[in-house]
């Protein structure tokens, strides 16, 4: 399975995990003094010197082209047949496999090597040799302008496409398009030879990038809605995370209205209504019989026709599994053109709940539009508004650190895609399409049109404390729901259901995806 | 004397004969109600074969009061009579145990099977029954699925 090995010797894998890519490193950067063993190497099991952490990926790197070039019979039996006598020290690790490979003159005492070439054998080892990583165990450090500390982590040819990838970025931070340009198509080229998410995901990076330096700014407007439709149907049934999203989003909801008799959901992106038929279900089933349940709709005004027709599917739905149902569409071509009177609410009867899934970023694109929008949710007065968001930070000022944000988070995503391997291929592309819109827009996109303004729970947490809501915790349920759920999504066990204060999160190998969290008026609004 | 005694003996015989075939013989086959009574404690793959049998068990087996035991074997408690008719009005409890329930068990055996799973293969079910309604013009053939994750293999540790 693919996880953090810490195994130190070579494995064979079939494709190169995504979970491993953090970003380069710095020598100069160093916590702890200059002879303390680094942290977060200890933490897998390795010891490595922080003074000797560029000489290490110094080594690691030329261990790897040799890898690359080496002839098969020979550096086979010479990586089978080594005892490593302290493989925690990654050093002199390193030392041993660069000396025996090249065969230069033994000059570590703890080295045990065979340098015969064995000739038999080798014809099953052929095609593994070619596969054969360095594995050091995923993590990223946390973005900050101040201290960009990071790891090298090796990959046989994934290791020059993050650095170009890295260095393209770099250039176009610094204004030099020219530069940019030449690493760019270095970036398209190794990105075809490489296999795998990582080259598909570094696909989409580069031509983003491609964009950003020829100022192509995507349009969003350019997209046919039934496409865009197709798209985001498909990763409702291909991946985990919109099922997430709406189940824990329906489940904080259930808790929220048990009592009462009418409930109406004001949902701030209807998209295809694919929370709602679960939410209705549930409601029927309730003990006691099911309330009345209205569903106001946000949708866009070119889509007007569709939502009318989605809401008549809901109603046979409802009808089917008993739900007294009411339906009202809002277009509008901007959230934070909403206005309480629009909703109709009817408080003596009804409990109110504001639902917004992914919704809430684009309305960043706008400055002061964030404010509005909470304070009409506020001027509603909302038992409970669910939240669920990106779990990352790709709204900050500095390119460069949106950029190596945005690499890491659709490394995991694309990652954890390509390793349910649940979905067939054409399916997959699809979802792959549709991230890859969100990429190119997060890349290459300035202004109102980089509407893919993700950020992380803590960034709304402190934004919905201020606009005068309280946290709701999703409570043990909802936790069980999304582990269940995780678990019929297979991946190897990949999938986790995190718990963060009182918020659920989707992680990936560990690293957070996706965010679900509800809130209701603080308390002395609530009167 | 010999005769008269074997004439005898034949009448007695035939006689013997006539009672048994007068006694009907008992075939289940003629006795649905009872079928279904057995079909309904037989568990999942001992019914499916059950409804292969012949062309009469097939359609027994397709009462759905049978494949609700089926679903609610281990759960408890009961389940109400509203779930039933949510159940048969998103197309049933065969249907039901095929798309959703039968996979998620032959996903996760070592599970215990309690109100949770149910109900989340109820929610499954019914955004499948959703998506079945809502038809829009998709590029492709088949129209797609949200139960797609559950129908194919996977490698679950």
């Amino acid at each position: 399975m693919k996880r953090s090995h810490q195994e130190t010797y070579l494995e064979q894998q079939e494709a190169p995990s995504m979970a491993e890519y953090g970003k380069k490193l710095e020598g100069s950067s160093v916590v702890g003094g200059d002879d303390s063993i680094d942290e977060l190497l200890a933490a897998l099991g390795y010891k490595v010197r922080s003074s000797d952490m560029a000489d290490v990926a110094h080594k690691l790197e030329q261990l790897e082209m040799v890898l690359s070039n080496d002839v098969v019979g020979s550096s086979n039996s010479f990586l089978n047949d080594t005892v490593h006598y302290n493989p925690s020290d990654l050093s002199s690790w390193a030392q041993t496999m660069l000396s025996g490979l090249t065969y230069y003159p033994d000059l570590d005492p703890t080295r045990v090597c065979d340098l015969r070439p064995i000739t038999d054998d080798d014809e099953s080892c052929c095609s593994s040799n070619s596969n054969k990583r360095i594995r050091l165990g995923p993590w990223c450090d946390s973005v900050s302008s101040e201290s960009t500390r990071s790891v090298v982590l090796i990959e046989e040819t994934g290791i020059r496409l993050v650095q170009a990838l890295v260095a393209c970025a770099e250039a176009v931070q610094q204004e030099n398009l020219s530069l940019a340009d030449a690493l760019v198509k270095r970036v398209g080229s190794l990105a075809a030879s490489q296999a795998g998410a990582m080259g598909k995901v570094a696909t989409y990076f580069a031509e983003a990038l491609a964009r950003r330096i020829y100022r192509i700014h995507p349009s969003s407007a350019a997209v046919d809605p039934s496409f865009e439709e197709l798209l985001q149907m498909n990763f409702y049934d291909s991946s985990p995370y919109l099922k997430f999203a709406h189940f824990t989003a329906n489940q904080a909801i259930l808790e929220a209205v048990t009592m009462a008799r009418g409930v109406h959901v004001i949902d701030l992106g209807l998209n295809q209504g694919m929370q709602w038929p679960a939410l209705m279900q549930a409601l029927a089933l309730r003990p006691g019989g099911p309330p009345s349940f209205r569903l106001t709709g946000v949708g866009a005004p070119s889509n007007r026709e569709g939502i009318q027709e989605l809401g008549w599917k809901l109603a046979q739905l409802a009808q089917a599994v008993g739900v007294e149902f009411e339906f009202n569409a809002i277009t509008t071509e901007r959230l934070s053109d909403l206005e309480q009177d629009m909703f109709e609410t009817r408080p003596a009867s009804e409990t109110l709940v504001v639902n917004s899934v992914f919704e809430l970023h684009p309305v960043l694109a706008q400055p002061g539009s964030i404010e509005k929008l909470l304070a009409t949710v506020k001027a509603v007065k909302p038992s409970i508004v669910t939240v669920v968001e990106q779990e990352a930070n790709h709204n900050g000022v500095v390119f460069l650190d949106r950029f190596n944000e945005a690499l890491h988070y659709y490394s995991s995503l694309f990652d954890s895609l390509e390793d349910s391997a649940v979905i067939p291929g054409q399916d997959r592309v699809l979802s792959e399409v549709y991230l890859g819109r969100q990429i190119l827009n997060v890349v290459a996109a300035e202004g109102t049109d980089r509407v893919e303004r993700h950020e992380t729970l803590d960034q709304w947490r402190r934004r919905m404390g201020s606009a005068g809501f309280d946290p709701v915790n999703l409570g043990y349920d909802a936790f069980k729901q999304a582990s269940l759920l995780l678990a019929l999504f297979g991946g190897g066990d990949g999938y986790r259901v995190e718990e963060n204060d009182g918020s659920l999160m989707l992680a990936w190998q560990t690293k957070p995806l996706v965010a679900a969290s509800a809130w209701k008026l603080a308390a002395e609004l609530r009167r | 004397m010999s005769e008269k005694r074997i004439g005898m003996i034949e009448k007695s015989n035939n006689k013997r004969q006539r009672v048994t075939q007068d006694r009907p013989e008992f075939s289940i086959n003629d006795h649905h109600d009872v079928l279904v009574e057995i079909l309904r404690r037989l568990d999942g793959p001992s019914l499916c074969s059950a409804a292969c049998v012949c062309r009469l068990w097939s359609a027994v087996a397709r009462n759905d009061s049978i494949w609700e035991e089926l679903c609610f074997q281990q759960v408890s408690p009961r389940p109400s009579l509203s779930l039933r008719s949510v159940v048969s009005a998103l197309g049933g409890y065969r249907c039901l145990y095929f798309l959703c329930i039968r996979p998620v068990l032959a996903r996760l055996p070592k599970l215990l099977w309690t109100r949770d799973q149910l109900q989340l293969s109820l929610s499954l079910y019914c955004v499948h029954y959703y998506e079945r309604l809502y038809v829009g013009a998709w590029i492709g053939d088949a129209p797609p699925s949200s139960l797609m994750f559950l129908r194919k293999p996977v490698n679950v540790v």
